[in-house]
C-alpha cells in the first residue's frame, strides 16, 4: 500500500546514483553495445574496417527483420517460435510461384501473403482458440516446416527468372539492399508502436490484458494483427533469404531463427511476459549478437563453441536487466 | 498491563530515495493487547510494520521485544521473534492443498524424513476448528472463497505460536458473519496473551474491538492513547488533520429521460431477473455482501461476460452488448474494482492511461499528436485535481487516489452519458474520496447516468439517490435514498429480509 511505490517519482532528484540508474535502466543494451563495439576493436584491427562493419549490417538483417516482429509479439506478451519454419515455407512457395508466373513482383507477393496468413492463422488460434502462444506457434512451427519439405520433396528449390537474386545482392550507394530494407522496416515499425493507437494497444495489452479489455479495446483483434504483423515481416525476411542465393532449402533454411530473434529481443530489453520494452533495444540487441559472431569468425573460434558464447551473453544479459 | 511493553519501536526514522516516510515514529505494543493502528494511505502505516516484519531496516531507532534490543534483519528473524504479519494480499499457494499452506516451509517430518501427512491434517483440523471453520485439509486453495484464504492465513499466525500478530486490513474479503467471528477469536488471542496490531480503515470495527489506537500522519506520530477516550470523529480528524463532513451528499434535481433500462437479466450462477433502470441525472447505488453478484452483473452489461439472457435498452434502443467496445459505442463507461488488477495499465504513463479508451480524439491522419494528449491531460489535472509531478511517468508511481482520478479522467476522455464505477474509492484515502464523491455528483448535475457500486452502506447512502440491496445474484430490496439506513440496507444484503418489488 503506502510503500516506495506511491511515492511519486521525480526526475529532478538530486542524487547522482539514481540517475544514473536510471540511465542504466533505460539505455544498458546501449551501453553494452558501445563496450562489446570498443573491446572488439581494441582485439581485431581489422574489425573497424568499413567492408566488415558492412558485412556485419548485411549478416543481421534477415533476423533483424524477423526479430522486429518478435519485439512487437513479445510486448505484447506472447512468443513466436514459428517464424523460422514460415520463412521455409514462403520461401518455397514464392520461388514456384516465380518460376510458375516470370514475375518477380508475383513471387514477393506470394511470400508475404503465405507469411502473413500463417501469422494471421497463429493469431486466430491464440486469440480466438485461447491456445497459449507458446503452443500454437510449436505447433505452427512443425506444420508449416513440414509443408515446406512436402512441397520441396525434402530439396531446395531455386529461382529460374533472371533478376530475382538483385533483391538481395544489390548495392544503394555503399549499402547492401537488406541492409536498407531492414533499416525502413526497423523505422515502420517504430512509427507504428509509438505513433499509432496498433502500438499502444499492444503495449497495453502486453502489461494487462483485462484492463486493456475492460478499457474497451479489442484484445482479439489486436492479438491478430500483432501475429499476422510478424508473419508479414518473416515474409519479407523470406524473399531476402531465397534472393541471395537464388534458392531456399526446405530443410534447412531458417533453422533455429526464432532464438536468434528471441534472443535479440531478449538482450534488447523486452521483458519477456509484454508490456515492457523498445525497438530501438532490439535494434541494437541484433547489432550485438551480430559483432559477436564476427568477432568469433575473424579470430578463428571454432564455430562449434559460438553457441556457447551467445548462450553465455543471453543469460548476463537477462541478469543484468533483473532490477524489478 | 505490564511496565514492560511486548514491543517497542522507539524513534524509528525511515526514508526512501531521500523522501523521509517515518519521523521518529515511537510505538509500544504491551502483551495481550489489541492496538489499532491508522492513518490515510501514505501515512506510513505499511512501512513502519514492515519494519517491524523485518522487510525494511530503520535508518535509525530501535526495536525492543520484552525489553531486549533486537535487530530486525530479515523477515525470518522477525517471525523467530513471535511476530507473524498477515497481509493485505493473501499469500497462499493456490495448487497446494490446505494442510500445505498451513505448513509450508515448517513441514512436519516423520522420523524417515518423510512428510507426516496425517499429523499435519490432524493439527490444521485443530486450529480451524478454533476459528470455527470446518474446512477438509486436503480440499486445494485455489477452490476456497478469499474469506476462507484469509483465516487460512490467520490459521497459519496461530500455528506458529505467534506473540505478536499483524492484521492488515483483514476484514476487506470478509463477509458479516465472519468479521464477527474473527473479533471473537482475537479475543480469545488477547485472553491468553497474544498481542495484536490491528490496520484497517474502517472506524467501527476498530471501536468494536481495539484496546488503544495510535494515529499516524504523514510519517508521523499524531497521537496514542486508550480507546474509550476518543470518538470515531475525533479519530478522523487526526488521520486526516481536518474535519471531514459526513452528511449526504445527495443533489435533488430534476432527473432527464430514460438512459439504460434492464430487464430480466440473468446469469446462470452469478445473477438472476435483475431489473433496474436510470435516468440521465440519476445517481443509482448497489450494495451488498462480498460474492452478491453485483460486479459480475455489471461486467456482463459492459459486455466482458458474455453468457447472459434479457434484454438491454440503452436511451430506449435494445442493445446487443458482446464486448466492452460495443458498450462504449452504446454510450457506456466503466470504473473498475481492483484498480491494480482491472484498470490501470502500470507500464503505461499517466497521459497514456488517460487517452485509451479514446484514442481517436487524439489522433491526425491515424497518428497519435503527443501534444493534444498532453494539453487535455493538463485541463484534467485541474479539474480533477490529480497530483502528479510529470504526467510521463508510469501510472504506477501515483498514490491510489490519484490514480484512480485518472482512470475516472479516462471515462471522461471518452465521454459516455452513462459511468459504472465499481468501489470508486477502494484503498483511497480519506480526502481523496471527498473529491471524487464530488466529481460524481458534478457528472450527475451534467445530467450523466450514474451507476455505483459500494461494498459500503454508508457510502451509496450519502451520494446515490436510490439504492438498490443484492443478495445471491437477486435484487432484495430498492430504496430512496432518503428513506432508509445502515440497518435496513444490511438485513436485506445478508438475506435476513427480502422483499418483492419496492420502488420509491
Amino acid at each position: 500500500m503506502d510503500n516506495i511505490n506511491t511515492k511519486e517519482y521525480s526526475p529532478e532528484s538530486p542524487s547522482m546514483k539514481s540517475r544514473l540508474s536510471w540511465l542504466w535502466s533505460e539505455y544498458s543494451v546501449i551501453i553494452a553495445f558501445i563496450i562489446i563495439f570498443i573491446a572488439a576493436s581494441v582485439m581485431n584491427p581489422r574489425f573497424l574496417d568499413i567492408n566488415n562493419q558492412l558485412n556485419i549490417l548485411m549478416q543481421v538483417s534477415i533476423i533483424g527483420i524477423i526479430a522486429l516482429g518478435m519485439t512487437v509479439v513479445m510486448l505484447s506478451g506472447g512468443i513466436d517460435l514459428s517464424v523460422g519454419s514460415v520463412l521455409a515455407l514462403a520461401g518455397v512457395i514464392s520461388v514456384l510461384a516465380l518460376n510458375a508466373s516470370g514475375s518477380i513482383l508475383i513471387g514477393v507477393f506470394t511470400a508475404l501473403l503465405v507469411g502473413a496468413f500463417a501469422g494471421f492463422l497463429n493469431g486466430l488460434m491464440v486469440a480466438k482458440g485461447r491456445i497459449a502462444s507458446f503452443i500454437a506457434t510449436l505447433g505452427m512451427m512443425a506444420a508449416a516446416r513440414s509443408i515446406a519439405l512436402y512441397i520441396a520433396e525434402g530439396g531446395s528449390v531455386s529461382g529460374e527468372v533472371s533478376g530475382f537474386t538483385a533483391i538481395a545482392n544489390n548495392n544503394v550507394w555503399i549499402f547492401d539492399l537488406p541492409v536498407l530494407i531492414f533499416f525502413a522496416m526497423a523505422v515502420l515499425i517504430y512509427i507504428v508502436m509509438h505513433k499509432t493507437r496498433f502500438g499502444r494497444y499492444v503495449y497495453a495489452l502486453g502489461s494487462n490484458e483485462k484492463a486493456a479489455m475492460l478499457s474497451a479495446i479489442r484484445v482479439d483483434r489486436i492479438k491478430i494483427g500483432v501475429y499476422t504483423l510478424i508473419g508479414t515481416l518473416v515474409g519479407v525476411a523470406a524473399v531476402i533469404e531465397t534472393s541471395r542465393l537464388n534458392s531456399i532449402s526446405s530443410s534447412s533454411s531458417g533453422a533455429q531463427y526464432e532464438l536468434d530473434a528471441i534472443a535479440a529481443v531478449i538482450i534488447g530489453g523486452t521483458r519477456m511476459t509484454g508490456g515492457r520494452g523498445k525497438i530501438i533495444g532490439t535494434i541494437f540487441g541484433i547489432l550485438i549478437l551480430g559483432i559477436l559472431n564476427n568477432m568469433m569468425n575473424l579470430m578463428n573460434v571454432s564455430p562449434h563453441l559460438q553457441g556457447f558464447v551467445k548462450g553465455l551473453i543471453i543469460i548476463i544479459a537477462v541478469v543484468f536487466q533483473k532490477r524489478e | 498491563m505490564t511496565s514492560q511493553p511486548f514491543v517497542a519501536m522507539n524513534q524509528i526514522e525511515k526514508s526512501f530515495n531521500g523522501v523521509p516516510v517515518l519521523k521518529k515514529v515511537t510505538l509500544e505494543v504491551e502483551k495481550g493487547e489489541i492496538h489499532a493502528l491508522l492513518g490515510e494511505n501514505g501515512a506510513g502505516k505499511s512501512t513502519l510494520m514492515n519494519i517491524l516484519g523485518g522487510v525494511h531496516q530503520p535508518d535509525s531507532g530501535q526495536i525492543f521485544i520484552e525489553g531486549k534490543q533486537v535487530t530486525m534483519a530479515n523477515p525470518h528473524i522477525s517471525q523467530t521473534h513471535g511476530i507473524s504479519f498477515i497481509h493485505q494480499e493473501l499469500n497462499m499457494v493456490g495448487d497446494l492443498k490446505v494442510y500445505e499452506n498451513m505448513f509450508l516451509g515448517s513441514e512436519i517430518r516423520n522420523k524417515a524424513g518423510f512428510l507426516n501427512v496425517e499429523e499435519m491434517c490432524r493439527q490444521t483440523r485443530e486450529i480451524l476448528a478454533e476459528l470455527g471453520v470446518f474446512l477438509n485439509p486436503k480440499e486445494y486453495v485455489r477452490n476456497l472463497a478469499t474469506s476462507y484464504k484469509q483465516l487460512i492465513e490467520i490459521s497459519k499466525a496461530l500455528l506458529h505460536k505467534s506473540q505478536l500478530i499483524i492484521m492488515d486490513e483483514p476484514t476487506t474479503s470478509l463477509a458479516e458473519h465472519e468479521v464477527g467471528r474473527l473479533f471473537e477469536l482475537m479475543r480469545n488471542l488477547k485472553k491468553s496473551g497474544v498481542s495484536i496490531i490491528y490496520i484497517s480503515h474502517k472506524l467501527k470495527e476498530i471501536q468494536a474491538v481495539c484496546d488503544r489506537y495510535t494515529v499516524l500522519r504523514d510519517g508521523q506520530l499524531v497521537k496514542t492513547d486508550d480507546m474509550q477516550s476518543g470518538n470515531l470523529e475525533e479519530i478522523t480528524k487526526l488521520m486526516v488533520g481536518k474535519a471531514i463532513s459526513q452528511e449526504r451528499f445527495v443533489h435533488e434535481h430534476e432527473f432527464g429521460e430514460m438512459a439504460l433500462e434492464v430487464e430480466r437479466l440473468s446469469s446462470p450462477g452469478l445473477f438472476k431477473d435483475i431489473d433496474f433502470t436510470v435516468r440521465k441525472g440519476q445517481i443509482v447505488g448497489f450494495t451488498g455482501l462480498a460474492g452478491d453478484g453485483r460486479t459480475e452483473l455489471f461486467e456482463s452489461l459492459f459486455g466482458y461476460r458474455k453468457k447472459y439472457t434479457g434484454t438491454i435498452k440503452v436511451k430506449g434502443k435494445a442493445m446487443k452488448i458482446t464486448h466492452p467496445r460495443t458498450a462504449l459505442q452504446a454510450g457506456m463507461g466503466y470504473v473498475p474494482k481492483d484498480r491494480k488488477e482491472n484498470a490501470i495499465i502500470k507500464d503505461l504513463s499517466v497521459v497514456h492511461n488517460m487517452s485509451l479508451s479514446s484514442m481517436g480524439n487524439f489522433e491526425r491522419w491515424g497518428f497519435i499528436q503527443d501534444k493534444r494528449e498532453l494539453e487535455k491531460f493538463s485541463n484534467y489535472e485541474k479539474t480533477l485535481n490529480i497530483k502528479v509531478a510529470n504526467p510521463r511517468i508510469t501510472i504506477d508511481k501515483l498514490s491510489g487516489g490519484n490514480q484512480q482520478k485518472v482512470i475516472i479522467a479516462k471515462w471522461l476522455e471518452a465521454d459516455t452519458d452513462i459511468l459504472i464505477f465499481d468501489n470508486p474509492t477502494q484503498g483511497i484515502d480519506v480526502g481523496a474520496k471527498q473529491e471524487i464523491y464530488q466529481e460524481i455528483l458534478e457528472l450527475a448535475k451534467l445530467g450523466k447516468a450514474i451507476i455505483i457500486l459500494s461494498s459500503e452502506a454508508p457510502e451509496v447512502l450519502r451520494i446515490c439517490h436510490v439504492i438498490n440491496v443484492m443478495y445471491h445474484g437477486e435484487i432484495t430490496a430498492r430504496f430512496m435514498s432518503d428513506e432508509t439506513n445502515e440497518e435496513e440496507i444490511m438485513h436485506y444484503a445478508t438475506g435476513a429480509k427480502r422483499e418483492g418489488e419496492h420502488i420509491g
